[in-house]
């Protein structure tokens, strides 16, 4: 396994705020690793340390087996960035974006026109070739985001939150254009709030709590983590009286945003998790696989009571 | 990315900045006819006042190379350069271009050429104007032309510095122009004669490298004045762009990312 990346022990404070606590990742190449955590948890942060957008206060990046040293234009060369909001010349077409940025990166003239007609043609954007990217849609102008990104074929692609700005179905777009650059081997770091997202994207998911990460793995060993083969859940005019049953039949229990989870120890059918809980005023039900979602829940969010 | 020596990415980076802007210029017709009427109007309004009074007309060819440099280069270059910080920092491709191997260095020179290239149209465009008038330029047009030089380079430094310190957002451009750029050009002698102000306003003025441009550039311009007569400006106009240079660059380097997300 080649590293591509190797995060260690970052620190970063910023002012008061002690927002990285010793952050540590790897990311091997061909992979791609999802970043994921609550909010002010520390995403963008490293990201930013990465990009060289941001000087950690301690800690050490490696890009390619290099230390990543401060303005060292070379590392800059292996990274492409593209950042939640589209940050595009809203005047210039899109060939035009994509050839501004391959000039800087020092893309050869003589391999500029092709790269930008294969990028064009791969995100779909020949149509759009004469309309400038301010008067895109939100959706492909992250498309286009993307592709910029790209441009100089980056050994890393560093995502921050891609699609938090767009629809559904952009999203989905995305999603698709994305899955085939992990396809192709691309090596990719993002982060996002969508779990769905990660689920169906990345190689190994790092959960991040605290400023560092609090638990990594591939999709199936995190869900793995969580002490039940199924969740149930429920809605209940009597929680109190779900609770203490799940607790007398030994189901651990979770609550989030005020909804109530049991975690079934073994694959049960809805029959029998209705008839396990009757007696206790449940209105609705439902048994599902455990998903990542619970397992960020479990792994990372604080707030949810263990009963 | 292989295949292109340091010089070579440096040269190419510094024209791709300069190529993007004029292209974005010239898409944005609003602001290239503000950037065309402004000294055009300028010209005109001083033009014909002066022209108007037979004890000003001497004053006329003064007048036109003061409205180049302290009105039409200060708006163009100064506040051009503070408009593009801005707007690079609002649409966040500021971000973009610091996590790219783009030299400071490059996007500054980037920016000079750019402006250079609207300067010498409005050189081109106000001279023509004041020509008509009756305004002439007596001069040495090499030593005209190296002062606007100086005087575009110091412009985009300074600019960079107001940008990066004062214009977070395209409506504070305005802002920052007129709560540090314009006390300076009427400092610069644009608006009076040194000679009128108070001393202490002199000592000030002495300070400011508007003045230094406007003195040696009317100079030059109306009294055809050369290397010798003009080498304290001209020395104080090119330390000026060094430390804009260095300003500039540091400014760019360590442009605070004020809506740093964790």
């Amino acid at each position: 396994m080649t590293v591509a990346l190797q995060i260690d022990g970052l620190f970063k404070r910023f002012g008061e705020q002690q927002v990285l606590t010793g952050f540590s990742l790897q990311v091997a190449r061909g992979e791609v690793v999802g970043l994921l955590g609550p909010n002010g948890c520390g995403k963008s942060t490293v990201l930013n340390i990465i990009c060289q957008l941001l000087q950690a206060d301690a800690g050490q990046v490696q890009l390619m087996g290099q230390p990543m040293m401060e303005q060292s234009a070379y590392a800059r060369t292996l990274i492409g960035y593209c950042a939640q909001e589209t940050a595009l010349y809203p005047d210039l077409f899109p060939q035009e974006n994509m050839h501004f940025f391959a000039r800087l990166y020092g893309v050869p003239a003589a391999q500029r026109n092709a790269r930008v007609a294969e990028l064009m043609e791969r995100f779909n954007l020949t149509p759009y070739a004469s309309t400038r990217a301010g008067l895109l849609s939100g959706g492909w102008q992250q498309r286009l985001s993307l592709a910029v990104a790209l441009v100089h074929r980056p050994e890393l692609l560093v995502l921050d939150e891609p699609t938090v700005a767009v629809d559904v179905e952009a999203r989905m777009d995305l999603w698709s254009l994305m899955e085939s650059l992990r396809d192709s081997g691309a090596t990719i770091l993002l982060t996002t709030h969508h779990l769905s997202e990660a689920q169906r994207l990345c190689n190994r998911v790092a959960l991040m709590r605290g400023g560092k990460v609090a638990a990594e793995g591939s999709v199936p060993d995190l869900i793995s983590r969580v002490p039940g083969q199924a969740v149930v859940k429920v809605q209940s005019d009597d929680p109190q009286a779900v609770i203490q049953k799940a607790s007398d039949l030994g189901w651990p229990v979770r609550q989030h945003a005020g909804k109530l989870s049991l975690l079934l120890p073994q694959s049960m059918s809805l029959r029998e998790v209705v008839d396990a809980l009757d007696g206790s005023k449940v209105r609705a039900v439902s048994v599902d696989p455990v998903t990542l979602e619970d397992a960020y829940f479990e792994l990372v969010d604080l707030k949810h009571e263990l009963c | 990315m292989k295949g292109m020596s340091p010089y070579g990415l440096f040269f190419d980076q510094t024209l791709a900045v300069s190529q993007r802007l004029l292209l974005e210029q010239w898409r944005q017709r609003r602001g290239l006819i503000f950037w065309v009427v402004f000294p055009a109007a300028m010209m005109l309004l001083f033009g014909l006042v002066y022209a108007n009074n037979a004890n000003m007309r001497a004053g006329l060819d003064a007048a036109a190379a003061g409205i180049l440099i302290g009105a039409a280069l200060f708006f163009s270059c100064l506040g051009g350069t503070v408009s593009i910080i801005a707007a690079e920092r609002e649409r966040r491709t500021l971000r973009r271009l610091l996590a790219s191997p783009l030299h400071p260095a490059a996007y500054f020179f980037g920016v000079v050429l750019a402006q250079l290239v609207l300067a010498s149209l409005q050189v081109i465009m106000l001279y023509s104007i004041a020509w008509f008038i009756g305004a002439r330029y007596h001069g040495s047009l090499f030593l005209g032309g190296l002062i606007l030089l100086l005087s575009v380079f110091a412009y985009v430094g300074m600019g960079f510095f107001l940008g990066a310190r004062f214009a977070r957002r395209s409506e504070e451009v305005v802002v920052a122009l007129s709560a540090i750029g314009v006390p300076l050009l009427v400092l610069g002698g644009t608006f009076f004669p040194l000679e009128i102000m108070p001393a202490a306003m002199q000592a000030v003025a002495q300070l400011t490298p508007m003045l230094h441009m406007n003195q040696a550039f009317k100079g030059v311009a109306a009294y055809n004045l050369g290397f010798a007569e003009l080498r304290f400006e001209l020395v104080f106009l090119f330390v000026f762009c060094a430390f804009s240079l260095a300003l500039g660059l540091r400014s760019y380097r360590h442009l605070p990312i004020a809506d740093q997300k964790v």
